[in-house]
């Protein structure tokens, strides 16, 4: 593998995290739009993080959200500096 | 200084993501609710430390996370640190190419191929990762948070996210690999 090819594949991901300084990042592009092999992985690489996104994301049930705001506003009617309740 | 008050309307935005979030750390509906429900309690019972107009969502995942780690990591006796394997960049893409399962002349076909692996398999190898590994993991690619915001949230420099970062992911892609295998899809007998 060419040298830029392999600086390439180990920056791939600081590349689309969007985690590099402009000069690198100009570098990757360039590589990019210039080996079809290297752009094809980068284009797997975003499309598997998508997925990661898209399958990791969960449709949270209505009955738990309405658990959880009941919750919430009842710590608010009970401050956490009130005297406690007495017991026995 | 933020207002208690405004506390759940402040929130309420979050709690879906939130809870999607436990969900992949603790693996199961009950544990994530209790954790979820002892971080929103942290949280509102510290929300006069918080500094209001500052990132209230990095805020409630930095403590989300810990509760995780402090609470329901100790009572699932996992090991707290784990070493994974570092395996090669653009482990599924190289592996989906020599496989056969391309069929090798389409240019996307490594990207179909990545469509034929279904949602709980993507969820079960997220799920399985090392804790250490998972939790960037999830910040990153499911929450959308910086490397510099992910090293505030779990206290680690940005050199350690980004390794754990990288490292999580290719180890996701083997474990994915893994399956596709099992399943015979990979163009390979299982």
């Amino acid at each position: 593998m060419k040298p830029k090819c392999e600086h390439t594949r180990t920056q791939v991901y600081s590349y689309l995290d969007g985690e590099m300084r402009y000069f690198g990042r100009i570098r990757i592009w360039w590589h990019l739009r210039r080996c079809p092999p290297c752009g094809d992985g980068y284009v797997f690489e975003r499309r598997f993080l998508d997925k990661v996104r898209h399958d990791c994301t969960e449709n949270v049930p209505q009955e738990l959200l309405d658990r959880l705001s009941t919750f919430l506003s009842q710590q608010a009617l009970d401050p956490p500096g009130a005297a406690p309740a007495a017991e026995e | 200084m933020a207002d208690q008050a405004t506390f759940q309307s402040d929130v309420e935005e979050f709690l879906p993501q939130l809870y999607s979030a436990a969900l992949r750390m603790t693996r199961n509906p009950h544990d994530a609710e209790d954790v979820l429900q002892e971080a929103l309690l942290k949280a509102y019972r510290g929300y006069h430390t918080f500094t209001a107009g500052t990132n209230l969502k990095a805020w409630m995942y930095r403590i989300l996370t810990n509760t995780f780690i402090n609470k329901y990591r100790k009572k699932s006796r996992r090991p707290t640190e784990v070493e994974l394997g570092d395996y090669e960049d653009l482990y599924l893409f190289n592996r989906l190419g020599q496989s056969g399962a391309t069929g090798g002349a389409e240019r996307s076909a490594e990207s179909e191929a990545l469509d034929g692996i279904v949602d709980t398999d993507v969820k079960a190898a997220v799920e399985a990762l090392p804790d250490n590994f998972k939790i960037p993991v999830l910040l990153a690619d499911v929450e959308g948070f910086s490397y510099k915001e992910i090293a505030e949230i779990m206290d680690v420099p940005i050199g350690t996210v980004m390794s754990r970062l990288h490292r999580g992911r290719k180890a996701l892609q083997k474990a994915l690999w893994d399956f596709a295998e099992e399943r015979g899809i990979t163009g390979r007998p299982a």
